[in-house]
């Protein structure tokens, strides 16, 4: 870990120019331990993956060139998970940004309770993803999950309802999960927020005679917009990456309704062992989260800032 | 009169419509999950009926017993228990001392600002995609299926969350307190083990705990360097066995209800630095 050196040090040469020196060398050695993991581990593999992208072949017949990329194009199944991402990301982001922001709302006045409120809806967001995939096997079977059941027992026709065994609900069942876990922290961080929006701004529109609808547009709103981008960035970054549950639930599946970026790279690399056109589907990925992380920094840096 | 009356009411209508709005949201969040729990303890007979039994079953232990004795959902228990607490440990670890040095030293040429977004930034890589060159490293490395490679890669992927984390309740702490220390003759290191480091304990806590639910709860890199049973988190012991052809619910569901109870103590313990740790220590909460 440390060289004993710097553990050991006594005072007898805080004046000597060699504890200058190591006064200086100090904070990074520090760091250097962080830092040579990280090139290890995060910057390493993204050189391997961009090398790997472009080759195609393997062992002795390796040949170098950009016809990984090139295939993306007519890949219709790509473009398939593609759009498939895009709609998840967009159709879940919207609803739990509305519900959480409607809860937050509701919470974020004098209420009974509230703390026991706020650790119950912490419970969904806190699983195990594959925990989250197990629970909605349960619900969403069609035979004797327990959304049907109880459908069935209130004289319902629950025959078309086989959610993510249907590939015309299969996506929107897999949505519904998503904003299931995830709107309590859209609710979290949202409630954050409010909460610390100061009292005075309000005041003021009550003396000028605002109503509630204008409050919450100019007063609410623009108050917490460091929050909601915040909260929008977090989710979006994330929801382009969707894995874990999608997984568990259908694979895909059935055929490929329910096939994102994630799910197509992990077939092309670990079922078809492609892993230079993996590689190439990555880059994609992680272009498109690129500017998203970007956006997220940036503001980051602003709050840190202010 | 009147009009007092009538806004009486419609405030108490209100309230009222605000308890139900919130009693429904409480409901879905724990619902699905009540009723996993139930399969866990219900016998068979009971989990395949119709209508479905909320609440009228005579419960079983037998799925527990079945999962943790008979299979081999005890050692992947194990393992994830072991994976999550090593690799918190060496995040927490080279994590706090880059931090500290970047909290606290002013490095030449913006570098504390630099590095602190670098590092920030290599947590924003989405994980298939470190997950394919990851698994080609450690193949190469015959390092696949072993303990070992899990605890390094998510002692690396926790780092960032660390540093990030870390600098923020370090920069909370009153930098005189350490100069006073070192004025009284303790070395750097010394003021910071013995004064910095309990004063940033509950900082230091809940950093921790956040690492162990994401070790805890982490599925695809553990799913693409692990196959053998020996060394299988359980989260991904759980996945195999989920989409194999014939399911046993019960001791899935017991799984389950195993994997998820540590993650919901741990997170309850938090709670007051959840909201600072959900968003990288963007939002204080």
């Amino acid at each position: 870990m440390l060289p004993s050196v710097i553990m050991n040090s006594d005072k007898s040469d805080h004046s000597g120019k060699f504890f200058n020196w190591r006064e200086k060398a100090f904070p990074y050695l520090l760091i250097a331990p962080a830092i040579a993991v990280l090139l290890a581990l995060s910057i390493y593999p993204l050189l391997y993956i961009i090398k790997i992208s472009f080759q195609t072949g393997s062992g002795e017949s390796i040949k170098w060139s950009l016809s990984n990329f090139t295939r993306l194009f007519s890949d219709s199944f790509f473009r398939d998970a593609l759009l498939h991402t895009l709609i998840y990301a967009i159709v879940a982001l919207t609803f739990e940004f509305l519900i959480g922001l409607g809860l937050a709302l509701l919470v974020d006045r004098p209420l009974r309770g509230r703390n026991v409120f706020r650790a119950v809806l912490l419970i969904p967001m806190m699983l195990p993803p594959v925990v989250v995939g197990v629970v909605w096997r349960l619900m969403f079977n069609p035979n004797f999950g327990a959304i049907n059941g109880t459908l069935k027992s209130m004289g319902a026709n629950t025959d078309a309802l086989t959610w993510t065994a249907s590939p015309a609900l299969a996506l929107a069942s897999v949505i519904a999960v998503d904003v299931w876990q995830w709107t309590p922290f859209m609710f979290l961080i949202l409630l954050a927020g409010l909460q610390a929006i100061p009292q005075e701004p309000y005041e003021a529109a009550m003396v000028d005679g605002a109503n509630w609808r204008q409050t919450f547009f100019h007063v609410t709103l623009p108050l917490l917009k460091p929050a909601i981008l915040i909260a929008l960035l977090l989710r979006t970054m994330d929801l382009l990456r969707v894995f874990d549950q999608i997984f568990i639930l259908t694979e895909g599946g059935p055929g490929f309704a329910t096939e994102t970026v994630s799910l197509y790279i992990y077939r092309a690399a670990f079922r078809f062992f492609d892993f230079g056109y993996a590689a190439a589907m990555s880059f994609v990925l992680l272009a498109l989260t690129n500017a998203i992380s970007y956006a997220y920094i940036r503001l980051l840096q602003r709050q840190e800032t202010a | 009169m009147k009009a007092t009356a009538n806004h009486a009411r419609r405030s108490s209508l209100t309230r009222v419509a605000r308890y139900a709005l919130l009693a429904v949201a409480v409901c879905v969040a724990i619902a699905p999950v009540y009723w996993m729990l139930t399969i866990s303890v219900k016998t068979e007979v009971d989990q395949f009926a119709s209508p479905p039994r909320w609440f009228d079953f005579s419960p079983t232990l037998a799925h527990y017993i079945d999962a943790f004795s008979t299979r081999s959902f005890g050692s992947f228990l194990l393992t994830s228990a072991i994976v999550a607490a090593l690799s918190t440990l060496c995040a927490m670890t080279i994590g706090t001392l880059a931090a500290y040095a970047l909290a606290r030293f002013r490095l030449p040429a913006g570098l504390n600002k630099r590095l602190s977004l670098w590092i920030l930034s290599t947590r924003m890589f989405p994980p298939i995609v470190t997950a394919v060159p990851l698994f080609l490293m450690m193949r190469d490395l015959r390092l696949l299926n072993t303990i070992g490679s899990l605890v390094v890669v998510y002692t690396a992927f926790n780092l960032p969350f660390v540093v990030w984390m870390m600098i923020g309740f370090f920069r909370e702490l009153p930098r005189e307190l350490e100069e006073a220390a070192m004025v009284d003759g303790d070395s750097r290191l010394g003021a910071l083990r013995r004064v910095v480091l309990p004063l940033a304990a509950p900082g230091l806590a809940a950093t921790a705990v956040f690492c162990l639910i994401v070790s805890w709860n982490e599925f695809l890199l553990a799913l693409v360097l692990t196959q053998t049973e020996a060394a299988m988190t359980l989260p991904v012991g759980i996945a195999g066995r989920v989409t194999q052809y014939e399911i046993k619910w019960g001791v899935m569901s017991a799984a389950g209800v195993v994997a998820m109870m540590p993650i919901l103590v741990f997170a309850l313990s938090v709670q007051k630095y959840l909201v600072r740790g959900l968003s990288l220590g963007a939002v204080k909460g």
